[in-house]
């Protein structure tokens, strides 16, 4: 609740600029963040069923208000995760995000917090954005609180590189 | 009979749909007058019109239909032009046609059609002979062999509305009836598409899971509790089978557009070939029933151009003129069953042999080691198409292989029985609604899972030593059988397919489990193959409603779906087609090496 009320003083000056509302989690060390408008929900994470022949990330699926939604761990996928089982419930939170398309959990340890930034706090810089790795074309900037440094994420891009990777993997010559 | 009451509703609510259309096209037509798709399109509808009308013995109702086709082909054909005065006589034909459908459902009541049908052959024959001719210079001379009174009552209703008419008398009949039938064409039927029946059988779905869980909870709670829930039970299940019922179709709807078909492609192949259809009152799920339609067309196709003699061949081998093709359908528990007979030549089991081995499917020494039938199922196999030359009725499109997908993605089964000489029947075993499946649960490592009772044979508990080892496969001894084992935990425990092709640690759990273990094996049997699965516990029998995995998840192998159980927890549905198919393409021994092991 600091962060937010903090961050929403500094901006109180110059209030005319456009402000956005972000999700903060935590995964490992690092801190990552999605626009509002992608998460729908945060919930207990339910108990998980693995599904055969998926990545090690895509957890399994889960049973959230009685949909069966796919639950994947970003550690494991952006190759930062340093336990090996996570389904042991250390990951208490699941965060639920939908767009049109797609509807899928996200595990994160901690609540949330929601921060409100405006578009200059975000470093949208080509350098950052577009680095040399096709992976990181879901990084929409980094953004820069104090002395915190928030990498900004849309998920569903991180999904459907996620789900290109699946086909490749099922259209499989036999 | 119930039957035919339906399909008559079903006619009804067509044949006024048709003429909505045609009402609609009549406009686009008259704003431009060299609409081709327009002119088409009514041609179309007036000649299924047509055809329905006089399938269901509604002659009058045909007898318009056939005359409006009938202006339809001259304007088609060019032989008419067309100006704005053929439409008066056009839309009064379509509301003479509305007129005739109500009188389906209230027979007493007289419509007049002669008068308007005459004044439309008028215009045909007139085109005909001076087609350069403008049609509104001929006389009108239609004699007034409007024999039947219109009733008092409808002339009463009506005479004021079409006092501004100031033409002869035959139009002002039709005139008449125009203005009072627009204004009570409505069908008894409501269209619903079906999209909304799949939201409303979604949602009854959660209910039932819903109620599971509140039962599971409370219900060892208390008696009174117990009466609660037996209600909440009944009426969830009442609810639920009255909305898939809502969703059946009488098979009908299929069956009868092959009196079509066939006569199509006989005529093509130049074969004579008697269509019977049995078991048409049978109902079954609309989506089902459109999974498997193209599949139905390709059988039956195939049935003719393929299997069916030509009528020399016949009454040389002694047979009828006239090849005999019987579509039936028949239900059983909770299966529909649809079979396709012909009494043509047959399949043979070793020309299916040579050609799958010309075409890489097996090798030389697998055709040794098998039986008739598993070569007559090599037809199913993709990149096997049994025609030598592909004409314009089979082997277009759609081959073998799609027909049994098609039957495989609603968890049915597609079997073959031929003999060389008498003929070959295709055997369509599939569930007769999508809704809900009963339902093998069992427990592995990773949780829950449960087979569709389709897929299951039988139960077995084994000990280690009745399992034999060869390579990096497990078999055992069913009712003198040999079979192959899998151990699912094993299975599910592989990160990607390569991995089940070299064939490594699918013997994990076997190594691990103790001599004197008993180990649990559902025998499951899809397309004449059967394969046991070692479960770690298995659980109950039970109905499900089984969901599809939603993206990014929608492509995963192995698993069908999911279903929500009683406790809240998610349980997978096993997806046996595509389980039994990779362990059989991934080691195309393994069928073989089972031959050997039960020799």
């Amino acid at each position: 609740m600091e962060d937010i009320q903090t961050v929403h003083k500094q901006e109180g000056t110059n209030a005319v600029k456009s402000t956005f509302q972000i999700i903060v989690f935590r995964l490992e060390e690092e801190e990552y963040a999605l626009s509002i408008d992608q998460i729908k929900e945060v919930v207990i994470t339910p108990s998980i069923a693995r599904i055969p022949l998926t990545q090690s990330y895509i957890k399994g699926v889960g049973n959230i208000r009685g949909n069966v939604l796919a639950i994947m761990d970003l550690a494991d996928k952006f190759g930062i995760s340093t336990e090996k089982d996570i389904t042991n419930g250390t990951h208490k939170y699941t965060l639920v995000v939908a767009s049109d398309e797609y509807k899928m959990g996200i595990l994160v340890k901690d609540v949330p917090q929601t921060l409100r930034v405006t578009k200059d706090d975000i470093d949208e810089s080509p350098a950052i954005v577009q680095s040399a790795t096709l992976e990181s074309n879901y990084i929409k900037g980094i953004i820069k609180s104090g002395n915190r440094m928030i990498v900004l994420i849309d998920i569903f891009k991180v999904i459907s590189k996620e789900e290109q990777n699946l086909l490749a993997r099922t259209t499989d010559k036999l | 009979m119930k039957g035919d009451d339906e399909l008559k509703e079903i006619f009804l609510a067509e044949a006024l749909e048709n003429t909505e259309q045609l009402n609609k096209l009549f406009t686009d037509l008259e704003k431009d007058n060299s609409n081709k798709k327009a002119i088409d399109a009514i041609f179309r509808i007036t000649h299924t019109l047509k055809a329905n009308a006089a399938g269901m013995g509604f002659s009058d109702l045909a007898a318009m239909a056939h005359t409006m086709e009938d202006v339809f082909n001259v304007i088609k054909s060019g032989n008419m032009v067309i100006n704005a005065d053929i439409f008066n006589d056009l839309f009064k034909a379509n509301d003479v046609l509305c007129a005739l459908i109500e009188q389906v459902k209230t027979p007493e009541k007289v419509v007049k059609f002669k008068g308007i049908k005459t004044k439309l052959e008028v215009l045909i024959r007139t085109s005909k002979e001076k087609p350069e001719e403008k049609i509104s210079e001929e006389p009108v001379k239609i004699n007034s062999q409007t024999d039947t009174p219109v009733s008092v009552s409808m002339q009463a209703e009506v005479s004021s509305v079409t006092s501004q008419i100031p033409v002869e008398d035959e139009v002002k009949e039709v005139e008449q009836i125009e203005h009072e039938e627009t204004a009570i064409a409505f069908s008894d039927n409501i269209h619903v598409p079906i999209r909304k029946l799949d939201n409303l059988l979604d949602l009854i779905g959660e209910l039932i899971i819903e109620k599971d869980r509140v039962i599971a909870m409370n219900g060892n709670s208390g008696r009174s509790g117990q009466n609660d829930y037996a209600r909440l039970q009944r009426i969830t299940s009442e609810l639920q089978y009255s909305i898939m019922d809502v969703r059946l179709v009488q098979v009908n709807v299929l069956f009868n557009k092959f009196h079509r078909i066939v006569r199509d492609v006989a005529a093509l192949e130049n074969k004579k070939v008697d269509l019977s259809l049995e078991g048409t009152e049978i109902e079954i799920d609309r989506t089902i029933l459109q999974i498997i339609s193209d599949s139905l067309v390709h059988l039956v196709r195939n049935a003719v151009s393929h299997g069916i003699e030509s009528t020399q061949g016949r009454l040389a081998s002694g047979k009828s003129e006239a090849g005999k093709l019987k579509l039936a359908a028949s239900s059983e528990r909770e299966e529909i069953i649809i079979t396709i007979t012909d009494d043509g030549k047959g399949i043979h089991a070793e020309t299916i042999a040579k050609k799958a081995i010309e075409k890489g499917i097996i090798t030389r020494e697998m055709a040794l080691l098998m039986s008739e039938e598993e070569k007559i199922q090599l037809i199913f196999e993709p990149g096997f198409s049994s025609a030598e030359t592909v004409t314009a009725v089979s082997g277009r499109g759609v081959g073998m292989d799609v027909v049994r997908k098609a039957i495989d993605s609603i968890g049915g089964v597609i079997g073959i029985d031929s003999v060389v000489g008498v003929g070959t029947t295709f055997t369509l075993r599939m569930p007769s609604s999508m809704a809900v499946k009963g339902a093998l649960l069992f427990e592995l490592r990773t949780g829950d899972f449960a087979v569709p009772l389709s897929y299951t044979k039988a139960v077995v508990a084994i000990q280690k030593k009745a399992i034999r080892s060869i390579g990096n496969n497990l078999f055992t001894t069913y009712l003198g059988k040999t079979i192959a084992l899998v151990y699912l935990n094993d299975l599910f425990q592989l990160k990607d397919r390569e991995e089940l092709t070299k064939g490594g640690g699918m013997l994990e759990s076997y190594h691990k489990t103790n001599d004197d273990e008993k180990i649990q094996v559902i025998i499951i049997t899809f397309n004449n193959k059967e394969i046991g699965f070692v479960v770690d516990k298995l659980l109950q029998q039970k109905e499900i409603v089984e969901k599809p995995l939603k993206k990014p998840l929608e492509n995963v192998k192995f698993i069908s779906g999911a279903t929500i159980l009683g406790n809240g927890n998610v349980c997978l549905v096993v997806d046996v087609p595509s389980i039994i198919q990779s362990l059989f393409r991934n080691s195309k021994i393994t069928s073989v090496k089972t031959q050997q092991v039960a020799v």
